[in-house]
C-alpha cells in the first residue's frame, strides 16, 4: 500500500488478527496432565539446575519466575516449581491444530512462531459473512478448548496492521481479546512503556530517550524526520512512523538464510575429543535440516563461548556448495582447531544457501555423486525407521545429551 | 519438585472407538502388577512417529496421578510410558 510518510492513522476496518498461545508449552503440559493445572510449571530443555527456562506457567510467573531465567534462580523464587523437559511432538501437534483452526477463516495465515500467528481477513470479508472479528476471535478461543482441550487459552488482538494486532494481543493476558483502532490508540499506548512495544528493547529505548521520546505517546507524536534522521538514522524510522499509525509495513516474508545449531556443554570438563564428538553431532543435525529444505551451503561458521564469557568464531567459504554431513564436519573440525579451551557452548551454522540441484558438473563430480548417494540412503533409512537410526559412530556418546529441540523463532522445521 | 517415573510396561486397555474429534478413548487399563486404573480424563492425545510407525500418545489421569499411554497403530499394542505422581504433595 502506497502512503506518504506523514499519513495519519489508518481508518480502515481492522482486519488483521493476531492469535497468541501465551505460556504455550506450559499451558499444553497443563492441558495434557490435569494434575499440573493451577501449579507453577517450568519447561526446560534439560534436567539440570543451570538450564534456562523456556516457558513458565502463569502460576510460576506470578511468583516472579521469568522465561530465560536459570532453573536454580527460579527454584529460589518458587521452591514448589515443577520442572518438565520439553516434549516437541506435543507442541508440534498443538501448533498444527491451531494452524488448522486459523486456516478455516482465511487463506492468508502466517505463523510467526510455534505459538503465534496472524490471520489476514482482507480478502475474506465475504467469507466471514458480516460477522465482526471479535465474534470470530471468541469462536477461535472456544474451538481451541473444544478441539485441543479445556485448559487451552489464547490471546487475540485485532487491528489494522500486524504490529498493533500483536500489541492488542498482549494487553490482557491470559485469555484476552482486544481491538486497537484510531479511536483507542491513544488510550492503549498511554498504558504502555516503550519497551512494551515489540521491537523496542533497551538499546532502541535509549535512542528514543535521547531525543526526548519517553513514552509510546511521545513516540506516536514524533515526526517522521526526527525518527528517520536522528533516532533510527535509516528508513526504519519511517517504518515506525507508519507502524504506530496502523499502516502495514511488516507483511514481508523472509527466505531461509542460514541453518545452524548450538549446544551448551552438559559438563565443562569435557576433553577436546568429547567436544569434537558433540560438534560432529551438531554437524549431522545441521546437514539433515539443510537437506530437508533441499538446500546446500557455501559457507560455514563455527563459534564457541568460553567459561569466562569470551566469544570465538571462525568461518570459511567454499567454491562448491555442500550439504553432506561429513563435508560439513570436515570443514567445521578444521576451523575448530583454532578454538580456545575451557568452553561452555559451541555452535555451527551454514550460510550462503542455495537450492540443491544436480546440474553443474565439476572435476570432483564422481566423489560428489557417491557422497550424495550415501547420504540419500542414510536419510531414507532415518526417515523410515526414525531419526539417527544411522549416524556416525563418533557421535554415539553425544547423542545421549544432544536432543532435537524445538525452536521458538522459526516454524520452518515444524 | 516432580516425581516422573519413566516406564515401558505393556498394559491391557479398555477403550471405546466412537465418533467426534477424539474417536478413540481409553477408559481403563491394567498394569502387569494387576493394578487397574480408571481414567477420569484424557488430557491430550497427540500422534508421534517412530520412523514411519504411527504411535498415538494419550496423556491421561485417574484423578490422583497423570499417566502417558502409547498406542502403536501398526502393532496394535498399548504401553504405559510414564507415571507422574502427586508432584511433591
Amino acid at each position: 500500500m502506497e502512503i506518504n510518510s506523514g499519513a495519519d492513522f489508518n481508518h480502515e476496518r481492522p482486519l488483521i488478527m493476531h492469535v497468541d498461545l501465551n505460556s504455550c508449552f506450559a499451558t499444553v503440559e497443563q492441558q495434557a496432565r490435569p494434575m499440573l493445572r493451577g501449579r507453577p510449571v517450568a519447561i526446560t530443555n534439560r534436567r539440570t539446575d543451570m538450564t534456562a527456562i523456556i516457558t513458565a506457567s502463569y502460576e510460576a510467573k506470578a511468583t516472579g519466575v521469568k522465561v530465560g531465567m536459570r532453573l536454580r534462580e527460579a527454584k529460589l523464587l518458587c521452591p514448589d516449581i515443577i520442572t518438565l523437559e520439553s516434549d516437541p511432538d506435543k507442541y508440534r501437534f498443538v501448533y498444527h491444530k491451531l494452524l488448522d483452526i486459523m486456516r478455516d477463516y482465511s487463506a492468508h495465515v502466517t505463523m510467526k512462531s510455534i505459538d503465534e500467528g496472524i490471520i489476514d481477513f482482507h480478502d475474506t470479508t465475504a467469507a466471514i459473512q458480516g460477522r465482526t472479528l471479535e465474534d470470530i476471535g471468541y469462536e477461535i478461543k472456544q474451538r481451541l478448548k473444544d478441539e485441543i482441550g479445556v485448559w487451552m487459552r489464547c490471546n487475540v488482538g485485532i487491528a489494522t496492521n500486524r504490529f498493533l494486532a500483536k500489541t492488542a494481543a498482549g494487553l490482557h493476558k491470559p485469555d484476552g481479546l482486544d481491538v486497537i483502532t484510531a479511536d483507542t490508540i491513544h488510550q492503549v499506548l498511554s498504558t504502555l512503556t516503550l519497551t512494551d512495544l515489540t521491537g523496542i528493547a533497551h538499546h532502541n529505548e535509549r535512542r528514543l530517550n535521547s531525543v526526548g521520546i519517553m513514552t509510546p505517546i511521545d513516540f506516536l507524536h514524533a515526526d517522521v524526520i526526527t525518527l528517520q534522521k536522528i533516532v533510527f538514522k535509516s528508513v526504519v524510522g519511517q517504518w515506525w512512523h507508519k507502524r504506530l499509525r496502523g499502516w502495514e509495513v511488516d507483511d514481508v516474508s523472509s527466505d531461509i538464510k542460514r541453518v545452524g545449531r548450538q549446544y551448551v556443554l552438559e559438563r565443562f570438563d569435557l576433553s577436546y575429543n568429547q567436544i569434537l564428538q558433540r560438534l560432529h553431532h551438531l554437524c549431522e543435525s545441521v546437514g539433515s535440516r539443510m537437506r530437508g529444505q533441499n538446500k546446500s551451503a557455501r559457507g560455514i561458521y563455527v563459534y564457541a563461548k568460553t567459561l569466562d564469557r569470551q566469544y570465538w568464531h571462525a568461518s570459511q567459504m567454499s567454491q562448491l556448495p555442500f550439504c553432506h554431513d561429513q563435508t560439513i564436519y570436515m570443514q567445521a573440525r578444521r576451523l575448530f582447531e583454532q578454538a580456545p579451551t575451557h568452553l561452555r557452548e559451541i555452535g555451527i551454522h551454514c550460510y550462503e544457501l542455495e537450492d540443491t540441484i544436480d546440474t553443474q558438473l565439476s572435476l570432483f563430480n564422481d566423489q560428489i555423486i557417491r557422497e550424495r548417494q550415501i547420504t540419500g540412503a542414510i536419510d531414507g533409512i532415518n526417515k523410515q525407521f526414525g531419526e539417527r537410526t544411522i549416524h556416525s559412530a563418533d557421535t554415539l556418546e553425544a547423542g545421549e545429551y544432544i536432543k532435537q529441540k524445538i525452536s521458538f523463532g522459526s516454524t520452518r522445521y515444524l | 519438585m516432580n516425581d516422573e517415573i519413566f516406564l515401558n510396561e505393556r498394559v491391557d486397555v479398555v477403550a471405546t472407538f466412537g465418533d467426534g474429534l477424539n474417536p478413540c478413548r481409553p477408559i481403563k487399563f491394567r498394569r502387569p502388577n494387576g493394578r487397574e486404573i480408571e481414567i477420569t480424563e484424557i488430557g491430550l492425545r497427540h500422534p508421534t512417529t517412530q520412523g514411519k510407525r504411527m504411535v498415538h500418545v494419550f496423556d491421561v489421569t485417574d484423578g490422583g496421578a497423570d499417566y502417558r499411554l502409547e498406542f502403536d497403530s501398526e502393532r496394535l499394542t498399548w504401553h504405559l510410558k510414564m507415571e507422574s505422581d502427586h508432584y511433591g504433595d
